[in-house]
């Protein structure tokens, strides 16, 4: 028989109740009457006849509405309406303990759900390629570049000879820029990556296709694939936008194809043209036989099925080491093989940040949800008699059980719609307290993922604190109305505010550390003063500025135009400013002194430097030690000058004085300039908040082409930096017009100096702000859960304790029998909770600043508020057990 | 009375569904063609009938429908459904070898072995 025809008729029982209803009595009464009519023909009177036809019938006519709807399969629902609606009763009757039910684990899934959307992105959401677990970033690490890179001289012979890839690829190292020349000239990100590029990623075109063979050699065809933000916002989605010709940097470009919508390049730039990278193939080859490097790439690579990321270090370790042949000897020992997961490249130090709040989130979770439990469990211990009741009319146990759980479900419903609605609200909080560029902010979002993920915690919450007040079966001694002693109950609810404690106190001492470790970031010396400091980041492009004095002449411009702004007192332009650790750096040992024999070589000791203007030192507030400033004469002179920093000055002239003498920047390269140091300046943070110092030396960039075309790249970007003495929220708008006075399409970012600071502090600061939360949501929900225990274990004792009291004890030994229940329960909480918080701040002593991980005041203190909340907690109970009037309770059994 | 006899719940259901594939019934003549085939041998126990229906009906092997009964009264009469007669033939099928295998194995004489456990003893 049909599943279908079953399920009609049991849907047409649910929702045409009332005429279902009616057909069942309609159908008996007839029966009835037919019945009492034939019984009557057989001369029974009447009356008689109608009482022998109901009592022939068995089960009252009301009963037999019922009869149907379980025939029609529809007990299990009638009883669990019937559940739900006892359910609502029950917390009805008690809202002070619906709310603290609700409530409290509303925090918790709240939180971890939060939590959840924050670090799905970093954590779990698997990336946009196919099977990306197989992807992998591939590549050479050194101090002075320690992502991974790899270079043309032996990408070809990896690519050739490796074993535990599918396939390899490699996009080009340098991010590049393009500008879109035509009508409505824009600037574009344009990174160029290999023909191999699309297919190993496993990306398809959603348009056209791929670069040809011919497509990505010199000389070849000049082509490109477009976005699809670039195909909605430039051509409306329009399909015939292939073989379209764009006019970038002032050449024809054909559009051979469209990225799918959701495409994020490997280091997660953007994107909006994609240019093949066009190498000259067999010069790539050949270049490491002349002691050439090749151009710069970023290598991936798809692992085979089945080949760990060890094993796939391990088989390129024999190409590695012939690849170490094309690097000088000097330098060889810098160099190390990296291997690693792509996802591992994209969010590098993000992770284990992301996992110390998702397991900060999880451990509220757990404290919420033993407050929970051992709530139902007193409530439990308060309805024995009813249960027991129930039971002895006819109840089964699953019944009971069952009636358990939709009490919990029911509970963890209202809680999972209030914990969204708060994870909704906190996400508002923390997008608007940061920006949004932050890593971590920028994909938290409220989605499917993240309410499924709610969902399914309540899920198993729901299973958690619902079996464990369903474990006891319901004994009919409690029918008598006394309370019962229950062992295994008080036990388990000893052992879970124990461990509340326990999770409370990691929480707390966690959270201390990293507010510890955040003032000491913030409250740090960084060598220059960032206040009234607005700065402008501009990168020249090549079309309008194609020669080093073009770029010279529009920078001196800007110079000119801003000086007289408003408020301001002093402007500088420089290749990069710190504290950030974003700025050019050399070799310790290439820097050469005359004279002397070559500086001792050190793996990984590196020196900053950056291209200045004479006003930089002044305008960042850097004082000058000794010697003197650059002045403007210097930047039309003929001689190339130098100021160190005292970390260099002292380590290159610990004896000397530097001033005058001569040095050689560039020493493997025997074209190198030498320089004069004309002065020292103080230290500034240059390796970003957190980050080691380094050494550092200015070079003053002179009206000469050769200061301005060093670096590539690199030379093209150059911040203005600006004292002034007007709001930034005036000086930002003028500012802007007067960038576009001078070039009306050239992108510039603004920011004070400040809030690019306050950006570097932003991870630090999201982790102490929400683990401190989070040790507060769990403090107060340990104090509550300690109370609830206590409070219920006074109530089950008042008799016994009346005894006592009867019997001659003070109050006092009242309280202190109290007292030493709860100090027992607070003690190996927090001895435990010691250990675990002692675990956890050493594997995270990485991202703690200026902080131990076995900090003493940490460890004192923590433990010193953990307990005297605790013993807060206690002291009601304890007041209203010593308040116990022992008449009351002694007549009351 | 003696002319009761228990009826197991199983074939409460043949039965019922042998009295339906007789015709369209309602659920009090269900009950009369019952006994009346029975020869007047077995009642079936009134409180039992309606469960069974239920089931019956739910399960798709009989259909309900409402109309006059023979004093022009409404009544609800069940008609078997294409299923029901598939189950029912099924359901009879199995009855009758029940039966017969039952009705061997009491009938039968204390006679000898049967011819192929006495071979095998033989071989």
């Amino acid at each position: 028989m049909s599943i279908l025809a079953r399920l009609r008729s049991t849907l047409r029982t649910v929702f045409r109740r009332n005429q279902a209803a009616t057909e069942v009595s309609d159908e008996l009464q007839f029966h009835l009457d037919s019945y009492a009519a034939d019984l009557v023909e057989q001369g029974i009177p009447e009356g008689e006849a109608r009482r022998l036809a109901r009592v022939a019938l068995g089960s009252p006519l009301r009963n037999y509405g019922e009869i149907h709807r379980r025939a029609v399969g529809l007990q299990l629902l009638d009883e669990t309406l019937s559940d739900v609606r006892y359910g609502i009763r029950g917390l009805w009757r008690n809202p002070l303990f619906a709310i603290t039910l609700i409530a409290t684990l509303t925090l918790g899934i709240g939180a971890t759900t939060a939590i959840f959307s924050v670090v799905d992105r970093v954590l779990f959401r698997p990336l946009p390629y196919p099977q990306s677990e197989r992807l992998i970033s591939l590549g050479l690490t050194q101090p002075l570049e320690p992502q991974e890179f790899a270079f043309g001289a032996f990408f070809y012979d990896w690519s050739d000879r490796q074993q535990p890839f599918l396939a390899m690829t490699a996009e080009s190292a340098v991010t590049s820029s393009c500008d879109l020349t035509e009508n409505n000239p824009i600037h574009l990100s344009c990174p160029a990556v290999l023909r191999s590029f699309l297919p190993t990623f496993g990306i398809q075109p959603v348009l056209g296709r791929n670069f040809s063979v011919e497509e990505d050699r010199p000389h070849g065809p000049r082509v490109a694939l477009i976005s699809y933000g670039l195909w909605q916002d430039r051509f409306g989605f329009d399909r015939g936008v292939l073989d379209r010709t764009l006019q970038i940097d002032g050449n024809s470009v054909r559009i051979i194809g469209v990225l799918p919508a959701g495409f994020k390049m490997p280091r997660l730039q953007p994107v909006d043209v994609l240019f093949p990278l066009v190498l000259d193939e067999a010069a790539m080859r050949q270049a490491g036989a002349k002691g050439d490097t090749g151009v710069a790439l970023s290598a991936f690579g798809r692992l085979k099925p089945g080949i760990s990321l060890k094993e796939a270090q391990r088989q390129m370790g024999p190409l590695f080491s012939d690849t170490q042949k094309i690097i000088p000897p000097e330098i060889r020992k810098d160099f190390h093989l990296c291997v690693r997961s792509l996802r591992d490249r994209q969010m590098q130090d993000i992770r284990l940040t992301a996992w110390v709040l998702f397991g900060c989130s999880l451990s509220v979770l757990l404290i919420a949800c033993a407050n929970a439990a051992g709530l139902l469990l007193a409530r439990g211990a308060s309805r024995q008699r009813e249960l027991a009741l129930r039971s002895a009319l006819g109840a089964s146990r699953f019944r009971l059980v069952r009636q358990a759980f939709t009490e919990a479900a029911l509970i963890s419903i209202v809680s999972v719609c209030a914990a969204c609605l708060a994870c909704f609200v906190l996400l508002r909080l923390l997008v608007a307290s940061f920006r949004i560029d932050q890593p971590l902010i920028a994909d938290a979002h409220l989605n499917v993922r993240v309410i499924s993920y709610a969902i399914s915690i309540a899920l198993l919450c729901t299973l958690f604190f619902g079996t464990l007040p369903a474990v006891e079966r319901p004994r009919s001694i409690a029918l008598s109305g006394r309370l019962l002693k229950t062992n295994s109950r008080a036990v388990l609810r000893q052992l879970m505010v124990s461990g509340q404690i326990a999770f409370t106190l990691v929480l707390l001492a966690l959270a201390m550390l990293f507010v510890r470790s955040f003032k000491n970031l913030q409250h740090q010396r960084l060598g220059i003063d960032s206040g009234q400091i607005v700065t402008a980041t501009i990168t020249l492009g090549h079309k309008s500025f194609p020669s080093p004095q073009s770029q010279m002449a529009f920078f001196e411009r800007l110079e000119q135009r801003v000086r007289f702004g408003p408020g301001v007192t002093m402007v500088s332009v420089s290749d990069s400013l710190p504290p950030s650790p974003n700025h050019t750096a050399t070799r310790f040992f290439s820097l050469g002194l005359p004279g002397r024999r070559p500086l001792e070589e050190v793996p990984g000791d590196i020196v900053a430097y950056r291209w200045v203007s004479p006003g930089y030192l002044k305008t960042l507030g850097i004082p000058i030690l000794a010697g003197h400033d650059f002045t403007s004469e210097e930047r039309s002179s003929s001689e190339s000058v130098l100021i160190l920093s005292h970390r260099l000055a002292s380590r290159l002239y610990p004896k000397q004085n530097p001033i005058g003498e001569r040095i050689q920047v560039d020493r493997p390269d025997p074209k190198g300039r030498w320089y004069t140091v004309v002065g020292v300046a103080d230290n500034v943070k240059n390796g970003g908040l957190a980050g080691k110092d380094e050494p550092e030396y200015y070079r003053l960039r002179r009206d000469r082409p050769e200061d301005w075309d060093s670096a590539g790249a690199w030379s093209r970007t150059s911040v203005v930096a600006m004292r002034s003495i007007a709001a930034p929220s005036i000086f930002v708008p003028w500012l802007r017009t007067q960038v576009a006075a001078l070039d009306p399409t050239l992108p510039v970012e603004i920011e004070t100096l400040q809030s690019s600071i306050e950006a570097l502090a932003g991870q630090p600061r999201l982790q102490t702000m929400l683990v401190s939360l989070f040790a507060a949501i769990g403090l107060i929900l340990a104090a509550i859960g300690l109370y609830g225990v206590l409070a219920y274990l006074v109530t089950e004792r008042t008799q016994e304790i009346g005894i006592r009291m009867a019997l001659g004890a003070s109050r006092n030994q009242v309280l202190r029998l109290v007292f030493k229940r709860s100090l027992r329960l607070i003690v190996w909480g927090s001895s435990i909770g010691l250990i675990l918080a002692f675990g956890a701040s050493h594997v995270l002593a990485i991202l703690l600043f200026g902080v131990s991980p076995d900090d003493l005041a940490t460890f004192v203190a923590m433990p010193v508020l953990l307990i005297g909340v605790s013993l807060l907690a206690t002291f009601i109970p304890a007041r209203s057990a010593a308040r116990v009037d022992p008449m009351v309770a002694l007549r009351s059994e | 009375m003696g002319k009761d006899v228990d009826v197991l719940q199983g074939t409460l259901n043949l039965l019922i569904l042998k009295a339906v594939s007789l015709g369209p019934l309602h659920g009090y003549a269900v009950l009369l063609r019952i006994r009346q085939l029975s020869g007047d041998r077995m009642e079936i126990q009134q409180g039992t009938l309606y469960p069974a229906l239920y089931r019956l009906e739910h399960g798709g092997l009989i259909r309900g429908k409402w109309g006059p009964s023979d004093n022009n009264r409404k009544a609800k009469f069940y008609t078997l459904t294409a299923a029901g007669h598939r189950q029912f033939a099924a359901e009879r099928q199995k009855w009758e070898s029940l039966a017969e295998v039952i009705g061997n194995i009491l009938g039968a004489e204390n006679s000898p072995a049967t011819p192929a456990l006495t071979a095998e003893e033989n071989a």
